[in-house]
Formats: structure tokens, sequence, C-alpha cells
């Protein structure tokens, strides 16, 4: 292969001038002609039953087109990844299970008056005590939730490695804790929006962001009965998912709404039912005990997950496994017993948010990693080090693996980084704390625990002006695919950006790529891709060694061109030979399936260290950070300025996560519906240094060598700034977050919770 | 119903509009002008933001007839014809954009920054984008790109 043409460099995203116009039609931009407006009909109630829906004098309002409630649904009225136990609509006579769930929909011919009609539904609940948490729901007599599911259980699951009893015995030391972590909202700017209409051979087209245009087909023929060949589901660019898009959102109740109004229709939720509906991170309450000897090596780590599931299963059996999973780390731990339990409440949903069940892991292990530190009196970098995986180690959980330890590497880099430690202003009521912290981020490589294994599959094609087109069933989020795929086109073709266009997300003309989710498109979507370039270069160079006169093993693509070794000047264009194999009847447009090997572990893994300085000032309890550095072992950096995009994302959604985020429900009641109470980091958050740095060390089986790095920052950060608080402070910590008045309660009480 | 005119990005469109409508769901519903997004509709997130002569509002916040008279920007009037301005060609360039929902919102309140503030600090770089809300950048590119035109290399 020749060296590197884009593949490295911070190449401008193809997507970004459409963006900075404001040109990019986002999904509540649409318009077609005869287009109405939907409205959604929550229930107000977290748990009550429905006993009457009286939409009479809804559908008597001037503009309304539509009143819709369950009965009016073709189907099953049923949908749901893992369990399909969603209703679309709640019918009379059965229960609420959260603010989130439907009761009736409208359409009409303005957002306004859909609106009107909806406030003007008349629903007659019996109001009944919602379950408030999982310690509620698993008390006996609890009402279930799920008739199937006896005990409120969502999930259970148990990891065994070696022998706990073993390992607690031998260790000469043993601390433990009991940590609290919140519900985060993903707060994506672009709430829950889609169009939807049939066209005149009465096929159904759906138009929506999203993360997973496959699942949302299903979740639409599953609850409405129509075949899966009449469903048509596009992606738009995504104004943010983080996983709360990645389960189906309102592309049901709007395939619903465009079926049963015969005409397209525009939904979009408004700020506060967004808030209310989608899945978030979910609430766990995390018990952990470590076992280490007086020389500060660990012998056992036990650990016990609860979670709240929220009202629906959704993706909890697979996050709570990788929480569960996520407790031991990049530490080599001969003894581990770790369990985890999700527990079905009322409150608000629990899914998928960037990190993926591990952020709640990493904030009980490095802050008890810390304690444990403290309770030897051993700096703290310096017990991880003795803990670490090392090169040929491979990590307890069979879920992982054969990535390259890069531990010794990162950890190098993170000193050089952060530098001496500040010092306080003289006569000041400033603290000044620090923490390095590590961990090992998943990515998932084309298994999936529970759903077995799935291939990754993507089309290209060449045109005979020499034009290529990408066929991607991944979803931009913004994350930077559309870019990284273009590129590895580019690369392989020798051919400049602006040549490749990439389609993404659409059932129908993309092959099956799967979801949008555990970082896995740059991997599993990159390999796909480059698999179908791998055959189309070789039928270019085929053609092209046919028309020079010379071995294909002697010529190379590149500058947009079919040059012979040592020979340019008898050059071919690349357009020249894509038109002449077009002429010649070769095959064009090729797929790319991509699978990992049979014996292959079901995540990829890396390794991430991240590092804070925090200035706290005990008079007033303001956190200052002081200083962020990042760095992430990212196999091979694709794109630079992307790369480090996502490191600097998700280090800020880290500190939301552990400094100022908590989406608070009393009584399953929302709390905190809107973005003044429900608090996200701004500018004025940035830390005042902040680094980010990308490590390579190259990823085997990786296209280019890279690995999926969308999640990492994430995990890490949230514990290092708990710990650098906790540093500043002299205090524990065991809860999340962490604003000034708990800093302020905690000088007075000595603990933070 | 109001008549009434509205100039935006140096075009006059005369309406005839419902007094209670906010100057968000005109420039957006009558105008076909959907570069400005809603975020919240409450004037927490900035996705709104549009520049009311030269001066950063939430267009959610304003209603239609309250613009009447005034110097309506939004996004779709920053570039000038087809060419970018200095600050959208740095976001391009420090990846400064990723989902692009608030990019909107920050390149018009960096605009209105620069105009008031040619060579901002830190700080005040931070505190001009403290009403626009960014949940994907972490806003380190978004502010490394304002300095880079700020300090002339744009």
């Amino acid at each position: 292969m020749t060296h590197a043409k884009v593949i490295g460099h911070g190449v401008q995203r193809v997507d970004a001038r459409g963006k900075v116009t404001g040109q990019t039609k986002f999904a509540g931009d649409m318009q077609l002609p005869g287009m109405h407006y939907g409205k959604i009909v929550f229930s107000p109630h977290p748990r009550a039953r429905v006993l009457e829906i009286d939409c009479r004098a809804a559908a008597a309002m001037p503009g309304v087109r539509k009143v819709i409630t369950a009965r009016d649904l073709p189907g099953s009225n049923r949908y749901g990844y893992d369990v399909a136990h969603r209703p679309v609509l709640v019918p009379a006579g059965e229960e609420t299970r959260y603010i989130g769930d439907a009761v009736a929909m409208i359409v009409a011919a303005s957002a306004e008056i859909a609106s009107r009609a909806a406030a003007a539904v008349v629903v007659q609940y019996e109001l009944l005590e919602p379950l408030s948490s999982p310690r509620q729901a698993m008390a006996p007599g609890a009402y279930q939730v799920h008739a199937a599911a006896p005990g409120n259980r969502c999930c259970q699951r148990e990891f065994v490695h070696g022998d706990v009893k073993l390992g607690f015995e031998a260790a000469e030391v043993v601390v433990e804790q009991t940590y609290f972590t919140p519900r985060q909202e993903q707060a994506f700017l672009e709430t829950e929006a889609g169009m939807a209409y049939q066209d005149d051979a009465g096929v159904l087209h759906v138009i929506s962001c999203l993360q997973d245009p496959y699942g949302v087909a299903e979740d639409i023929h599953i609850a409405l009965a129509i075949p899966k060949s009449r469903i048509h589901v596009k992606g738009t660019p995504v104004g943010g998912g983080f996983g709360g898009k990645l389960n189906t959102t309102i592309q049901v109740h709007l395939a619903a709404m465009t079926c049963l109004a015969k005409v397209p229709v525009m939904l979009v939720l408004d700020r506060e039912e967004s808030f209310a509906f989608h899945a978030k991170r979910h609430p766990t309450e995390i018990r952990l005990k470590l076992g280490a000897g007086r020389d500060g090596i660990i012998h056992a780590l036990e650990g016990e997950v609860l979670a709240d599931a929220g009202p629906y299963s959704g993706r909890t059996p697979e996050v709570i496994g990788l929480t569960m999973s996520a407790l031991i780390g990049p530490y080599r731990i001969p003894h581990v017993l770790t369990s985890s339990i999700g527990i079905y409440t009322n409150n608000l949903d629990s899914g998928a948010f960037r990190g993926f069940g591990a952020p709640q892991a990493a904030i009980a292990r490095e802050c008890l990693l810390d304690k444990l530190a403290r309770t030897l009196a051993m700096d703290p970098l310096e017990l991880r080090r003795k803990n670490f995986l090392r090169p040929g180690d491979k990590p307890a959980s069979p879920m992982l693996g054969d990535s390259p330890v890069s531990l010794d590497l990162l950890t190098e880099r993170i000193i050089e980084k952060l530098g001496p430690l500040p010092s306080a202003p003289k006569d000041s009521s400033k603290r000044i704390g620090r923490s390095i912290c590590f961990d090992m981020p998943v990515f998932d490589v084309g298994a999936i625990p529970m759903l077995g294994k799935s291939g990754v599959g993507a089309a290209v094609e060449v045109y005979s002006d020499g034009g290529v087109t990408v066929y991607a069933g991944g979803t931009e989020l913004g994350q930077g695919v559309t870019t990284v795929l273009a590129q590895m086109a580019a690369e392989e073709f020798g051919l400049p950006m602006e040549r490749i266009r990439v389609e993404m997300s659409d059932n129908w003309t993309c092959p099956r790529a799967g979801r949008t989710s555990a970082s896995r498109l740059t991997y599993g979507l990159g390999n796909a891709v480059l698999l179908a370039t791998g055959r189309l270069r070789k039928t270019i160079l085929a053609r092209a060694a046919q028309m020079l006169e010379i071995s294909a093993e002697d010529l190379v693509l590149e500058g947009a061109e079919i040059r012979p070794k040592g020979v340019p000047a008898k050059a071919l264009s690349f357009a020249a030979v894509a038109r002449t194999c077009s002429d010649r009847g070769d095959n064009l447009r090729e797929e790319g399936w991509f699978r990992s090997a049979e014996d292959r572990y079901m995540y990829g893994h890396t390794f991430m260290a991240a590092a804070a300085d925090v200035a706290v000032d005990v008079a007033t309890g303001e956190i200052e950070i002081l200083k962020l550095v990042n760095v992430l072992d990212m196999g091979k950096v694709l794109n630079p300025v992307m790369a480090y995009g996502q490191l600097y994302g998700g280090a800020i959604q880290a500190l939301g996560y552990g400094l100022m985020e908590n989406m608070v429900t009393v009584d399953s009641q929302a709390k905190t519906p809107s973005f003044a109470e429900y608090m996200i980091p701004s500018a004025l958050d940035v830390p005042l240094e902040f680094v980010a740095e990308g490590v390579e060390m190259p990823y085997p089986t990786g296209p280019f060598g890279a690995k999926g790095i969308g999640e990492a920052a994430l995990n890490c950060t949230t514990p290092t700034l708990l710990n650098a608080i906790a540093d500043a402070l002299g205090v524990e910590v065991n809860a999340v977050p962490i604003g000034q008045e708990h800093i302020l309660a905690a000088i007075r009480k000595r603990e933070l919770n | 119903m109001t008549s009434l005119i509205l100039r935006v990005n140096g075009n006059d469109h005369a309406l005839e509009l419902e007094p209670h409508r906010s100057l968000l769901a005109v420039l957006r519903e009558e105008l076909g002008l959907t570069g400005t997004k809603e975020g919240c509709n409450a004037g927490d997130c900035g996705a709104c933001t549009v520049l009311l002569d030269g001066a950063p509002v939430n267009a959610c916040l304003i209603l239609a007839v309250q613009a009447a008279g005034q110097e309506i920007t939004t996004i779709e009037g920053v570039a000038e014809e087809g060419q970018l301005h200095p600050l959208q060609e740095a976001f391009i360039e420090y990846g400064a954009v990723q989902c692009g929902y608030c990019t909107p919102g920050m390149v018009l309140s960096s605009i209105a920054l620069l105009r008031e503030t040619p060579r901002p600090s830190r700080t005040e770089i931070q505190d001009a984008l403290a009403g626009n809300l960014c949940r994907c950048t972490g806003y380190v590119q978004i502010v490394e790109a304002i300095q880079s035109v700020a300090e002339g290399r744009k």
C-alpha cells in the first residue's frame, strides 16, 4: 500500500459546510406539500389505569384531521428492543408505566392546532401508587410492572473469576464502599423529530433522526403489522444522539399517524416531552469491595450493581452487563465476583448513553482505588501501576479481546502532559487536588452478548465518470463517521475527498450495518467498506493492467490516477479506467460483509488515562478545574481534528455527569424538565487548560489499525474529577454529582455524600 | 392578525401574523429559514440565536411583531454570495462543528462578539458563548476557532 494520503490528516468534514451555513436539513426542517403536524398526548401520571379517553372535543376542532387511540391501531400495538413490551398507545383498561407513555395522538393542519387539540383530549385516570426506586420495586408485595417479570426483575447476571473467598482471605487490607450514580440525560440539542408519508404505492417512508434505521423498521413492522418490504426508514443528520436516539423513539407513533391520517405528518417533541420520553443513563447503586496486600497488590474484587431499569427493558441487560464487567477495569485481579441486577420501576426510562454502563463502574472502581491507596498510605498512581494489566495479559472478563496493552505508554504521556502540581495562592481558601485515573473502554467488533454474532455490510459503487458513492448504514450523529468513511475510500482509490459521496443511514440503499452505538462504526463499517473497495481495486487494476499491458502488481492508485510504478508518465486517469470498466461490463458495485472471526471475543477494547488538577475553595465550595488531560490509545488516529473533538466532547459530558447533572424524579415525576433546571456544561465550564492526546498502538484487525473511540473519554474523566476534589479536601466520595452545596456540607461533615 | 414587514438578511417580507407568534416560529414556518433551530423554546439553550440590529437574541423569546423595523440576521445571511465568513471557515478548520445543531447560534453569537470586541480574551469568548449550549464539542475547538479569527490568523 502507498503512503497515507488522507488517513491520519485533519481533513475537512464532508458535512461541515452545510452545517455552518444552516443549509443542512435536520428532521424538523423538512416540508412536503399537504404536510400535517402530529402531537402525542402523554400520560401526566407515571402509574395510572386509563379508564376512558374522550376525544370528541379534540376531533371537533377545526383543522384536526385525525385523533388516534389504541383501538385505531393495526398490529400488535407492542414494540421494543430486546422485549417487545412497549405499547404504542396505552389502551383503556391498561396501566401507564411512566410519564412518557402515550394514550392518544393528534394529526392536525398546524403544530399549534395539534397542541390545542391534544390539550382538549379528556382522559379519565385511576391514579395508582408508582414504584419510585429499585428497592421499593424489589420489596415483597410490590406490584409487577410487567406480568412476565416477577419481582420486577428485568435482568440479572453474575461473573465469577477465581475464588473471592480465597482472595479476601489472603488480603491484608479490605476497603468497601457503596456508590450512588445519578440519572444523566443525553440533552442533545435536537429533540426527537421526524416526517413520514406514504407514497402512491402505499409504501411507508419515515425520515427521522435516529441511530438504527434497521431497528426502527423492525419496530414499525412489529407494532403496526406493515410488511418489511414496504417500510423505508431514512436517518437524517442527527443533532446529537449519545444513545438517547438508539432505541426507536417517535418513529412508530409517526408511522401510525401518517398511515391512519393518510397525509404526510411532521412530529417534533418539545424539550419537556423529550426529557420525559427517551431512555437515559441508568441510576445505579454499586457496592464495591477490594482486598489487597499491604504491598498494594490486589487479590480480590467483589461488586454488586443495582440499576433502575425504568419501565421497559430496552438496552438494560446489555448496559448493566457492561457495568458489571467494567468494574474490573485495566487491572489484573485474580479473584472476581461481580453481579448486576436491573429492576423495573415507574421512573423515567433507562437505556443507552455514551459509555453504556461503563461510566458508573469507572466511578466506583477508580474512587475505591483511591480509597485503598489512602488506606495503604500509598501514592494512588503507584497503587494502580502495581496492578496494571501487563503486555500479554488477557483481561479477566471473557468478553474482551486482544488489544495490545498500552498502559505504560499512557502513564508516561499523562505524567508529561500534567507537569508539576500547581500550588494554591498564599493565604487563600483554595485547596489543590490531583488525580490520575485509568480505564479500559470497550467497543463492539462484531458480536453482541445476548444477540450472538452480527455482520456489518457496506457497498461501494464506482461510476463511469470516476466518482464514487459509499453506501453505509450507520448514522452521522456528529461523531464524523461520514467523513472517516470518505477518507477510507479516498485513501484506497487514491482519489481526492471531493470525488467521494457517502450515503448513510437508509435501510433500503445501505446493506445491513446494524446500530450506531458501542463505538462500532469506524471498526465494523470501516472494515466492510475496505472489503468492498478491495474488490473494486482489483477490478480497476485488472482493467488498467490490460489497458497498459503491464502486470497489475506494478500499478498504484494515487493522485486520481493509476500509475505504473516508476513510470508515472504512462499513468491513466482513474476516470478513464472507470469509463472503460463500465463500457466493458465490469461490475463496478461491490458489497463488503465484515464478520469478526469465529473465536473472537465480543468486544474490542483500548486503554485510557485521565488526569485533573482542581482548586476547591473551602470558603465558597466552588470548584475550579485548573487542568484536565485525556490520553487515549486510538490504535490509529484517522482524523486528529475530529478525534480530539470526541475527547473534548466526551470529557465535558463527563464533567457534567460528575459535577452538575441529575435528572431528578420524585414519586416518579420529572422535577428537572428543562435546561433551566437540568444544568449541562456551558462554555464557562471548560477547564482552564485542557489537553487531549491520541496515542497509537495499532490494532491488528482495525481498519488502518484504528479502534473505536467515541465513548472512551466519558468513562474515565468523571472519577478523575471526583478523586481530585476528594484529594483537595481530604474527604471520601460516594455520590454524584458533586456541586458547591455538597462541598460545603462535606467540609462540615468530612464526607461527600 | 397584524400586518407588518420583517427585514431579514437584507430582504423585506410583508406578512400577516397573529401577534403571539415568536420570531423563531415565523422565520422557520413563514419564511422557510430553517437554519435557526428550536432547542428548548424557553430561552435556555441559544440554538435559536439571531441578530437583531447586530445584537444576539433568542428568537424564541421575541415576538415576531416586536422585530418589525429592525435588521434581522439569521445564519442564512452570514455567507455573502457563497463566500463563507471567516468565522464559518474557522469553525470548519478547527473542528468546531460536530452535529451542527448549535452551530448557527454559535456562529451568530461569535459574529456579534467580534464586532463588539475584536480581540477578546478567552474569558470574554466564554462569556459571549455562555448562552449557547453545545453537547457535542466540549466548546474547546469553538473557542479556538474564534481565537484564530480574532488573532487575524484567518
